[in-house]
């Protein structure tokens, strides 16, 4: 009985393990983020996998931000230049749409496994595929 | 005998989920503090700095803060021990100049020359009319910063449009000879021959904004750092693990593609291209960016201009030049200054020109055409 006990235990603790693991793997795939900043503030964060529409009403006027297939975009804005709505559909990390007369900026924040512990710990043996990791996500877009 | 066994069982597995959920919650926290380290990386809020997990290395500290300044989003980010006041530093001195040297601003200096023809010139705007002159005879009047009456009257400087007629042009383009803007540099004034003159430093301003941070990142001894102007980039050394920035450029035919990706250190990219200010009336796009020549948005074949240069106030200055002159006078351009910067050119029949000094650094999914100098 005991020895059952034990096998019990440690069937437990792998699929509990493995539960982790999927967690991990499904947090990491879940992670890309839309942050929408109001005057330098956090306006809120919202899943690049969720098709949604964000409306937005502050101080300064009015704005809607539609996320729809992992893209975002600026689908309605009554500012007056309208500029927000020509930057176009976003997904790429450190992309933003700057909305100026509204002070929002709509970013993207890629879930950086290259940048993160890794990189930190400079392991050696991933460093190969953070290089092409990296590849996508510039330090900087000039536009 | 039995139930024993089941109370064992039930223990065991009560334990063993108990484990379970404290290695499954210890793998969130651990996600929910790399979250934070990013987001403060870039600078969520402006009065937040961040300080990387761990500090085991000094250099690897950073600090970033964002702020909303010469009609643009600007970030700045620096490394190293000092990097929180030379990122404090670096808002002041952009707010600074902001103050200084908008042309709408009631009480910035520029406003008050463009009021009074002329009068006393600070430091820095006696040094940005002398970089500005320079410029404007190198590019043979294409970088003009006596241009502002045309662009008043397309309705750029207020967003309240309007297509002005060829008449009216004509008119307001004789009162945009930059020349007819008399700098006197040992007493630094200006004094402008007509009335109507007005001059506008939004082509050299933020170029100027970014070299001036690198200066001061360099006097506070941070030797890592990166301002991004409204997509306006500088970069100080490299990054801190030793390899170089990674600065893409944005596809003006599709926005969320790149045309490429530089690597780079110690230089300024600064990118030209009428894709995103501008206004349509009557299915027609006007643009932002004017050739002073004809008084309309330039149409030079050109829809992206990139200038790579150590010096982030000539970069700025050339991004214009080069998108106005349009692929042959640009490349032209270039081959009698290679020595000063580099440039990548984007045609709108999608041709991707690169000049040899970046060419290594310079990667894309396009098929690129090398531009040599023949000397």
């Amino acid at each position: 009985m005991k020895k059952k006990d034990i096998i019990l235990g440690i069937t437990i603790i792998i699929i509990g393990l493995i539960l982790m693991f999927v967690m991990k793997l499904y947090n990491n795939s879940q992670g890309d983020e839309v942050i929408i900043k109001v005057d330098g503030k956090i306006y809120g964060k919202y899943s690049l996998d969720k098709n949604q529409e964000i409306e937005i009403d502050t101080e300064y006027g009015h704005n809607t931000v539609c996320i729809e297939n992992r893209k975002a975009y600026m689908k309605e804005a009554d500012c007056p230049d309208g500029y927000c709505k020509h930057q176009g559909h976003i997904s790429k990390g450190n992309q933003t749409i700057v909305c100026l007369p509204h002070k929002l900026v709509v970013e993207i924040k890629v879930n950086d496994k290259s940048s993160g512990d890794n990189a930190k710990l400079g392991n050696n043996n991933v460093s190969k595929d953070n290089d092409s990791e990296d590849e996508l996500i510039p330090d900087a877009i000039v536009k | 005998m039995k139930e024993k066994n089941n109370l064992r069982k039930t223990l065991s597995v009560f334990i063993c989920v108990a484990c379970c959920s404290l290695f499954v919650s210890c793998g969130n926290s651990n996600t929910g503090n790399a979250d934070k380290t990013k987001d403060n990386e870039s600078g969520i809020s402006a009065s937040e700095i961040d300080k990387k997990n761990g500090g085991n290395n000094d250099d690897d500290y950073a600090a970033s803060r964002d702020i909303f300044a010469m009609d643009t989003y600007m970030t700045v980010k620096a490394y190293g021990s000092n990097a929180d006041e030379a990122v404090e530093e670096a808002i002041k001195e952009i707010e600074r100049l902001d103050g200084m040297l908008s042309a709408t601003d009631k009480d910035s200096e520029i406003y008050k020359l463009n009021m009074n023809q002329g009068g006393s010139l600070s430091e820095d705007v006696s040094y940005l009319i002398e970089r500005s002159k320079e410029i404007y005879e190198s590019t043979e009047g294409t970088f003009n910063i006596a241009i502002y009456p045309i662009v008043e009257k397309w309705g750029f400087a207020s967003g309240d449009y309007n297509v002005p007629t060829q008449d009216e042009l004509n008119e307001l383009l004789k009162d945009t000879d930059f020349s007819k803007v008399n700098y006197d540099k040992n007493n630094q004034s200006l004094l402008y021959e007509t009335e109507t003159m007005k001059i506008d430093l939004g082509g050299i301003a933020k170029g100027y904004t970014s070299a001036r941070i690198m200066d001061i990142f360099k006097d506070l001894g941070v030797t890592s750092g990166i301002v991004n102007l409204g997509g306006n980039v500088q970069v100080l050394g490299t990054k801190t693990d030793g390899s170089d920035w990674k600065v893409a450029i944005q596809d003006p035919l599709d926005e969320d593609s790149y045309i490429g990706v530089l690597k780079t250190h110690d230089k300024a990219v600064i990118t030209s291209g009428g894709y995103e200010r501008y206004f349509e009336k009557d299915g027609v796009r006007y643009h932002h960016i004017i050739d002073p020549k004809t008084g309309y948005p330039a149409d030079s074949g050109l829809i992206s201009v990139t200038i790579v240069c150590s010096d982030g106030t000539m970069a700025d200055c050339l991004s214009t030049s080069l998108f106005i002159m349009g692929k042959d006078e640009a490349i032209a351009y270039w081959k009698k200054h290679s020595s000063e910067f580099d440039t990548i050119l984007y045609t709108e029949n999608n041709e991707l020109l690169v000049t040899e000094g970046i060419a290594d650094q310079f990667t894309s999914e396009l098929n690129i055409t090398i531009i040599n100098d023949d000397k």
